[in-house]
């Protein structure tokens, strides 16, 4: 069963309808976000581009949740590069209803099955608490996708050829499932595979994170996907992209490599960041995202900080946008008198 | 460590040097730095430095060392050795500083931030060109330089200056401070501040349109050309008068003129300063303290608040502009404290602003100029006589 199934009109018109509800109900149910569209003069959207949406970074700077204290089930939280962390409320339902659609996602290109798993990551970050909360807790979520785990790294974060041989040697027959950060897959894993024969034919890589890292390395997407095939035998490999803000949501890549597609309970808009009207294909912006599960925190229309481009419309390997992901907006600094002396002490 | 500027060596050595308040040969040097600066290629790709030239004029030079001059039988003489720790960001007020501490015939070392870029690097190639004429005894006595995370160096400074000048904000003094002075010694520092901007209604009303817009002009490099981040860049803009219809319409008219402005100036902001702009003007509503939102483009955003009570004391993004009404000048009287710097003003009597400066009684506010002078450097600067704060007295009783 696949959840990337609607083509953009049919899309628009159940997420216009959808989206607006649940604006209506976070207004209802959060103070803070009624009041700042009604100081915004937010009535009513006509479109999904209309309507009113929140920089991914107001859930640092300010509490926005839609259900009562006593029904947060969960906090989840991120950890910035600049030391700010979002805080995201989760009820009961919105708790279940992430996993469930993130497995659904995933279903897609993995089946129904739970399959055999290796990890490309440290049982070492699991111990570390200050990575935890953002690297941990991506691979311990994941984690939850698979059975009979495998670790590419050992406690030391050197990479496990025992570990890794002894995995292939029971499951390498059969379809198992990679995750990973990129560039750890890329440093620790497709390093250490094909430098000892290691055949990965039968797995499906499930990775995210930037390509800054492998840009600085001059590997590309492309470069990287090219090198796993012919080096190691992987050919089905799907990068996602998501956020905390908005959890249960991933955008994927598809099957024949290069663009992230929308589920179809989301969506994305590459908006102009000086007219921030919406972007036409070809014309990189703001990526803006879209997703009908944040119900307990008004988190379902938000501008990130990262660049994308618009690659197509109902002309990819799956029905709707497809685009890719450029990078990131540089952090606004201040001049000014204040504030400019941490690099001393 | 790097020289920027003056005779490398040893930074804490004694000197057998001894400058006068006023000293010829500063006079002299400060002069031709100054007529450097005011070259026409120079102030077009820097205006500040342009201001900064006009600042160091021979005339103004002699009329601050006249200041520092006493009639009476007390002798005025340099304070000693000064250690200057201005900030990475605005590229010019190290010079302001300085100056005013070399005319008052100080040994100054100058600590220029490594981050220091644009109109910094101009002002020490500058200096070093005017260095190649000047007595030695300005390389010699007068030193820039640049180091990273040094505690040790700020360390023996610290020991070895009489004044030591903290620019830089809270964080800077509280981190500056961390190092003793000699028992003798002092710190003049400039913690965090805030500015403000005034219209009076019935003012800006009666104000024909050239009016109008030469306030609106003075008004914006006032607020765009530091991002409105100085210590003196207006932020919130009080809306002074008894009817709030009134007040709307001109804050209307206000912001319309400042749109005009900065597009005829080419002043955009970028796509992550817009959207810390959104961050902070939906924070502000999200509280309640804002009423109204307006983006209407970019370099322009505009909030309403409930009152001046709300009025932020932060940096909320270059060309963040909230507005709030009061009656009158006096209202804005219990919203002032010691944090706060400069108040520009437009469209009030003399007779008002000497009202309202006399009911502030010292609870804040160090500064209160017309729009287009906040950023306008003075000798006296967050509440000191700074030529007074550069020398030291001897008295004498015959």
């Amino acid at each position: 069963m696949s959840v990337f199934t609607l083509a953009q009109r049919e899309r628009e018109t159940l997420l216009h309808k959808e989206l607006s509800e649940l604006t209506e109900h976070h207004r209802a149910r959060c103070a803070e976000y009624d009041r700042i569209l009604s100081a915004s003069g937010f009535t009513s959207a006509a479109t999904v581009a209309d309507l009113p949406w929140l920089p991914v970074r107001l859930f640092k700077t300010l509490t926005l949740k839609s259900v009562p204290d006593d029904e947060v089930f969960k906090v989840l939280t991120s950890s910035g590069t600049t030391g700010d962390v979002s805080r995201i409320y989760l009820d009961k339902a919105a708790a279940a209803t992430q996993t469930r659609q993130l497995g659904a996602t995933l279903q897609t290109v993995l089946g129904a099955r739970r399959l055999p798993m290796i990890l490309a990551d440290s049982r070492g970050i699991l111990k570390d608490r200050r990575s935890f909360s953002a690297r941990g807790a991506g691979v311990l979520g994941m984690a939850t996708f698979g059975r009979d785990h495998a670790w590419a790294l050992d406690v030391d974060g050197n990479p496990d050829l025992p570990a890794l041989k002894g995995f292939l040697e029971k499951h390498g027959g059969e379809p198992f499932l990679i995750f990973g950060f990129t560039y750890l897959v890329w440093l620790h894993l497709y390093e250490v595979a094909s430098e000892h024969g290691l055949d990965l034919s039968n797995g499906i890589l499930i990775h995210s994170g930037g390509w800054k890292k492998l840009v600085d390395r001059a590997v590309s997407p492309v470069e990287f996907r090219r090198r796993l095939r012919e080096d190691t035998g992987l050919s089905r490999m799907h990068n996602f992209y998501g956020m905390v803000e908005q959890i249960g949501t991933i955008f994927l890549e598809g099957p024949s490599g290069g663009s992230l597609y929308c589920p179809d309970f989301a969506d994305v808009i590459i908006r102009n960041p000086q007219t921030w009207a919406e972007q036409p294909v070809g014309e990189p912006g703001l990526i803006e995202v879209v997703s009908t599960l944040p119900t307990s925190y008004p988190g379902h229309v938000l501008l990130t900080e990262d660049l994308g481009v618009l690659d197509g419309v109902d002309d990819g390997d799956w029905p709707g946008k497809r685009f890719s992901v450029l990078g990131r907006l540089p952090r606004a600094e201040a001049r000014g008198c204040s504030d400019t002396y941490r690099e001393v002490s | 460590m790097r020289f920027r500027f003056g005779e490398p060596g040893e930074l804490a050595a004694p000197s057998a040097d001894r400058l006068a308040v006023g000293d010829p040969r500063v006079v002299d040097f400060l002069s031709r730095f100054a007529r450097k600066l005011l070259a026409p290629a120079v102030a077009r790709r820097h205006p500040e430095l342009g201001s900064l030239g006009f600042f160091l004029r021979p005339a103004e030079l002699s009329r601050v060392a006249g200041r520092m001059r006493r009639s009476d039988d007390t002798y005025v003489f340099p304070r000693g050795n000064v250690f200057h720790v201005p900030p990475a960001n605005v590229d010019t007020i190290f010079v302001y500083s300085w100056a005013l501490s070399a005319l008052a015939g100080n040994h100054n070392v100058v600590r220029i931030s490594s981050r220091s870029a644009g109109a910094a690097e101009t002002v020490l190639e500058t200096l070093n060109a005017t260095l190649a004429d000047a007595d030695p005894v300005i390389g010699r006595t007068q030193r820039m330089v640049t180091y990273g995370r040094d505690d040790a160096l700020t360390a023996a400074l610290s020991a070895w200056c009489d004044l030591r000048v903290i620019w830089g904000g809270d964080s800077a003094v509280e981190a500056i401070r961390k190092h003793p002075l000699r028992p003798s010694a002092r710190d003049l520092t400039f913690p965090d501040r805030t500015s403000w901007a005034a219209l009076s209604v019935p003012g800006w009303l009666a104000a024909d349109p050239d009016a109008r817009r030469r306030a609106v002009v003075g008004f914006s490099n006032d607020a765009y050309w530091f991002d409105q981040a100085a210590c003196s860049s207006p932020r919130t803009v009080f809306l002074v008068g008894a009817d709030p219809q009134g007040a709307r319409q001109v804050q209307e008219e206000f912001l319309s003129l400042l749109g005009e402005v900065v597009v005829e100036r080419g002043w955009g902001v970028d796509a992550a300063m817009a959207v810390e702009k959104r961050v902070n003007a939906y924070g502000l509503a999200a509280s309640g303290a804002a009423t109204t939102l307006a983006f209407p483009g970019n370099a322009v955003t505009a909030v309403s608040l409930t009152g001046p009570d709300v009025a932020p004391r932060r940096w909320i993004g270059a060309g963040a502009f909230p507005f709030a009404q009061v009656a009158a000048l006096a209202d804005l009287v219990p919203a002032m404290n010691r944090q706060d710097q400069t108040f520009s003003h437009f469209g009030f009597e003399p007779a008002e602003l000497r009202a309202f400066a006399g009911a502030l009684g010292g609870r804040g506010v160090d500064r209160i100029v017309p729009f287009g002078a906040a950023l306008t450097f003075s000798a006296i600067w967050d509440g000191y006589d700074l030529p007074h704060e550069f020398t030291r007295l001897t008295t004498l009783e015959t």
